[in-house]
């Protein structure tokens, strides 16, 4: 095979308690991760309306080609796939990935990754060390949270041998196995648990927690001592030192803070350092072979390799309450991720109980009673209780133990708080992450897909660089003409400027119908099958680059032939995204999946767009093109309009191949994707594009 | 050429000693009664006659600024070795990710001391292992010659062994300062470059020329409080982990 594969995948069944093989090879077209995923998810789950909690769903844990290797931000991102419980009202086919080291153990154990079936009839966990694979039970471990179990699998691996080298089979090691585990949230079937990995590394999104928990697999443990081959060694180093000038580890001795633009040349530690008390030691933490480690160790340890959204869910309330962030959210942090909670679902969830609580409506003794007491709002006590109640589905976590959109609608409040926007629910159950109203990329992206896209390579230079710079009065590094032109050098195959075009008119265009499918391609692609982080790639605008260049459309193909040894264009590469992306539509259509049911909620559509159905938006400033001229214009206030959404669905269904009517894939468009046998699946259920 | 008392007072007391330097003995000179700044040629040694010339490069670790992303590892056997396999690195990084920043094995990195007693060159039966003139005196594996009897991982006073056991060819290697770096473009060695320096994206590893000052549990080292970076990052920059007072208030990329 070609390099930085393995050529095997690991198949555990869990009803049988038994292990083989896959070969890889047959999906390696696919390139890794999501494609393999999604590849083998459509061979092996016959009957894909299944429940996420039947045991006949299959979870794919994919490592990439890039995994273990030195591809800065590309060795340690590990893919989750299968039918996850959160989106509401269908189950969906989901993903989410996962960062830390766990791929990279996969991969030196001589796996390209790991596919879980069936249910065990008592709480296991799988140890697996090089080749040798064994489901254990999981007395003892059971009921440990996600840092005790991950503790106590260390201590039971390394078997009293903790810092000399240990032998594993013929090879030894240094280190402490990867384990990828649940909190008490997994274990209860959580919809809105997530699966974690070291500290704070987190699948959250998608209920995968609950997943597990309903196998009855506490713990994925994984120790390898192997090598990942890489076609051309040198190559690789050359294109890693190359790639530090887009870097800021490759301008220490002239360093100065620049303002938002790469996510690429971003700082380390940025996205935990300034959620924490300023005065707490801490060095920068971060995932495996990274160029940037944008999280955090802290002197107290709580909350360590946690980011952004692992803060989002409470960080406001902190301040609100002490005047500054302080030891509170990082015990709160901490918590979040020791029950093992999406922290989506748990900022949602708290936003809302606040509204209703600002209503009148819950409160002790209330509509909906609760022991929570507001005016704890801000302690790390208050977040522990009610993570507490979330994880064991008691009080308002009886509800909520399901995410906020089961919730709601066990409440009978989803019509009305979608309406007015107190449970902000953007689509699909998921909650708003961006704003659909403004930063539409987003928002269609998600509205087309099976989840929050959290992809964010649009949304530092659409949103965040232009909207904080204009809280200051001041401009962008990157400026909107040289976006668009950027953008227009990089967007391949559709190269078109006005695709940065976020006006009231832009952001139904045709343009815009590009932009997000070429958003959905390259994710599919070069995110989540070549596991690139979202948190460095895509490179578009780099302060470091030539005229502001980033690396997107050279940088990917030239690691990926280092790796791999095949000379595979930019182009090529984006083909096998739409494949994948096609392929992930033709399930969720098996799945129900119908124009008719994309739709945003109510609020959209309604109310114009504001801060606060999030803990972290600022007012919306975004590109747009007028009078010939492109510049950074406030987009507050805007509502979308349903006719012209329909009419922008359209255009997106027809620049896909789709038809405009039902959004199903036409047989022509799956067959020029060499997904003929998707076209007779999706024909003999009466779902073909016509 | 003995033109250093090395033994020295202040060092030797504030150190502990591990047992297996004090079985292996040498002479009354531990490795931890080293004092930094000497440039030391070699040693006189009263009961021993093996004796080499001191190193000429160190690598270095700030365990303040290390992030655990084991880029280091990563490089050091794509660089040597042609893959990417930490097993096979030869400079080793142990994380506890739980562990607290400053806490003392929170993150640990395990380099190569460049032993002025190598007792894995003493411990080689056929000279494999080395002090390479060619090289500035790195202690180094010479392949041709290494039988693979593990002598030399055995007698590294270092837990664990800076030593690694290569499965594949049955033989021993190390660090080399990236003498022997096939799939590095830049020349390596002591007077190139190091590979696990040039990839580290925190800057937490230098080569220096001169002996670091050092303990059993590593060298002490502060690449933080250098050019102002650090403290522009919003990172700590003192010996204790705390922030210089006057750097977290003018630096505008801080909290």
């Amino acid at each position: 095979m070609a390099g930085g594969y393995t050529g095997k995948i690991l198949r555990i069944d869990l009803t049988n308690k038994s292990v083989s093989t896959l070969d890889s090879e047959k999906y390696q077209e696919y390139g890794g991760g999501h494609g393999m995923g999604s590849a083998i998810f459509w061979d092996l789950c016959e009957d894909k309306t299944i429940s996420a909690f039947d045991p006949k769903n299959v979870i794919t844990i994919m490592a990439s080609p890039f995994s273990g290797t030195l591809v800065p931000a590309a060795s340690g991102r590990t893919e989750v796939q299968g039918i996850g419980p959160q989106a509401w009202p269908t189950e969906l086919f989901t993903r989410s990935n996962f960062g830390g080291r766990f791929c990279g153990h996969m991969k030196w154990a001589g796996w390209d990754g790991i596919v879980v079936e069936g249910a065990s009839d008592e709480p296991v966990w799988v140890d697996i060390r090089n080749g040798e694979v064994e489901i254990k039970s999981a007395e003892g471990l059971w009921g440990l949270d996600a840092v005790e179990v991950q503790e106590e699998i260390w201590r039971i691996v390394q078997n009293g041998v903790e810092k000399e080298w240990r032998e594993v089979g013929q090879g030894r090691t240094t280190q402490r196995p990867a384990v990828l585990t649940i909190g008490k949230a997994g274990e209860t079937k959580s919809r809105a648990a997530a699966l974690i990995h070291d500290a704070g590394n987190g699948a959250g999104q998608g209920g995968f927690g609950g997943v597990f928990g309903a196998k009855n697999l506490k713990a994925i443990s994984v120790l390898g001592t192997g090598a990942v081959e890489i076609a051309d060694p040198k190559a690789l180093m050359d294109a890693r030192i190359w790639s530090m000038d887009y870097a800021v580890a490759g301008h220490y001795d002239e360093y100065q803070p620049l303002g938002m633009g790469s996510m690429f040349g971003g700082a380390p530690a940025s996205g935990a350092a300034g959620y924490a008390p300023a005065d707490q030691p801490k060095s920068p933490m971060g995932c495996l072979g990274c160029h940037k480690n944008c999280r955090a160790r802290f002197q107290s340890g709580a909350s360590n390799g946690s980011s952004c959204v692992d803060y989002f869910f409470y960080h406001v309330y902190d301040q609100a309450a002490h005047g500054s962030y302080t030891q509170h959210i990082l015990d709160a942090t901490e918590a979040l991720q020791r029950y093992g909670i999406n922290s989506y679902q748990a900022e949602a969830a708290l936003i809302w109980l606040n509204n209703l609580h600002k209503a009148g409506i819950l409160g002790p003794g209330l509509e909906i009673d609760t022991k929570l007491d507001f005016t704890k709002l801000g302690t790390a006590d208050f977040a522990k209780q009610f993570l507490d109640m979330m994880a064991n589905g008691y009080d308002v976590g009886e509800a909520l133990h399901e995410g906020v959109a089961y919730a709601a609608e066990k409440w009978g409040r989803y019509e009305e708080d979608t309406k007015t926007g107190i449970l902000p629910i953007q689509v699909h159950g998921y909650v708003q992450h961006y704003d659909a109203r403004t930063e539409v990329e987003w928002g269609y992206g998600s509205l087309v897909g099976d989840r929050d896209i959290n992809e964010h390579d649009f949304n530092t230079l659409v949103f965040w660089a232009p909207s904080v710079a204009n809280l200051f009065g001041a401009q962008p590094a990157c400026s909107a003409d040289q976006l668009a032109e950027i953008m227009a050098e990089k967007l391949t195959p559709y190269n078109d400027p006005m695709m940065m075009d976020y006006s009231d008119e832009g952001i139904y265009s045709e343009s815009m119908a590009k932009l997000v499918a070429w958003h959905r391609h390259y994710t599919r692609y070069y995110k989540q099958s070549l596991a690139m982080c979202d948190w460095a790639w895509g490179d578009f605008f780099n302060e470091y680059g030539p005229e502001g260049r980033g690396m997107t459309g050279e940088g990917e193909p030239r690691f990926f032939k280092a790796v791999t040894g095949i000379d595979q264009s930019f182009e090529e590469g984006m083909e096998i995204g739409r494949k994948i992306w096609n392929l992930d539509r033709a399930i969720w259509i098996l799945q129900g999946r119908h124009r008719d049911a994309e739709v945003f909620t109510d609020y959209n559509y309604e109310l114009g767009a504001v801060p606060g159905y999030t803990t972290y938006e600022v007012p919306y400033v975004v590109p747009m093109h007028k009078d010939g001229k492109w510049s950074y214009e406030s987009a507050v206030g805007r509502v979308l309009d349903r006719d012209k959404v329909e009419d922008w669905k359209t255009k997106f269904y027809t620049l896909e191949g789709w038809d405009p009517a039902t959004g199903w894939p036409k047989r022509e468009t799956l067959e020029e994707l060499g997904l003929g046998h998707v076209a007779d699946e999706l024909e003999a259920a009466g779902k073909l594009g016509a | 050429m003995a033109d250093n008392d090395i033994k020295t007072g202040e060092e030797a007391q504030a150190n502990e000693y591990s047992r297996r330097q004090f079985l292996i003995g040498a002479g009354g000179v531990g490795i931890g009664a080293l004092a930094g700044g000497f440039l030391v040629k070699s040693f006189f040694l009263p009961e021993k006659v093996f004796a080499v010339p001191a190193a000429e490069g160190y690598l270095v670790v700030d365990t303040k600024k290390c992030a655990g992303c084991a880029s280091c590892m990563l490089a050091c056997s794509l660089t040597h070795n042609g893959v990417g396999d930490i097993a096979l690195s030869r400079i080793q990084v142990q994380n506890n990710v739980f562990g607290g920043f400053g806490a003392p094995e929170s993150i640990v990195q395990e380099q190569c001391r460049q032993c002025p007693h190598p007792y894995c060159a003493e411990a080689c039966p056929t000279g494999a292992m080395h002090a390479d003139a060619s090289n500035g005196y790195t202690r180094t594996v010479d392949q041709a010659k290494c039988i693979g009897c593990e002598r030399c991982i055995e007698a590294c006073p270092f837990t664990p062994s800076r030593v690694q056991w290569n499965p594949k060819k049955r033989k021993a290697q190390k660090c080399d300062l990236c003498k022997d770096t096939p799939f590095m473009t830049e020349e390596g060695g002591v007077g190139g470059q190091q590979a696990c320096v040039a990839v580290c994206p925190t800057h937490a590893i230098s080569f220096v020329t001169d002996i670091p000052v050092q303990n059993d549990s590593g060298y002490q080292v502060n690449l933080r409080d250098v050019n102002g970076a650090w403290a522009l990052l919003g990172m700590p920059t003192q010996d204790d982990g705390s922030y210089a007072p006057a750097a977290s208030a003018a630096a505008p990329g801080a909290h």
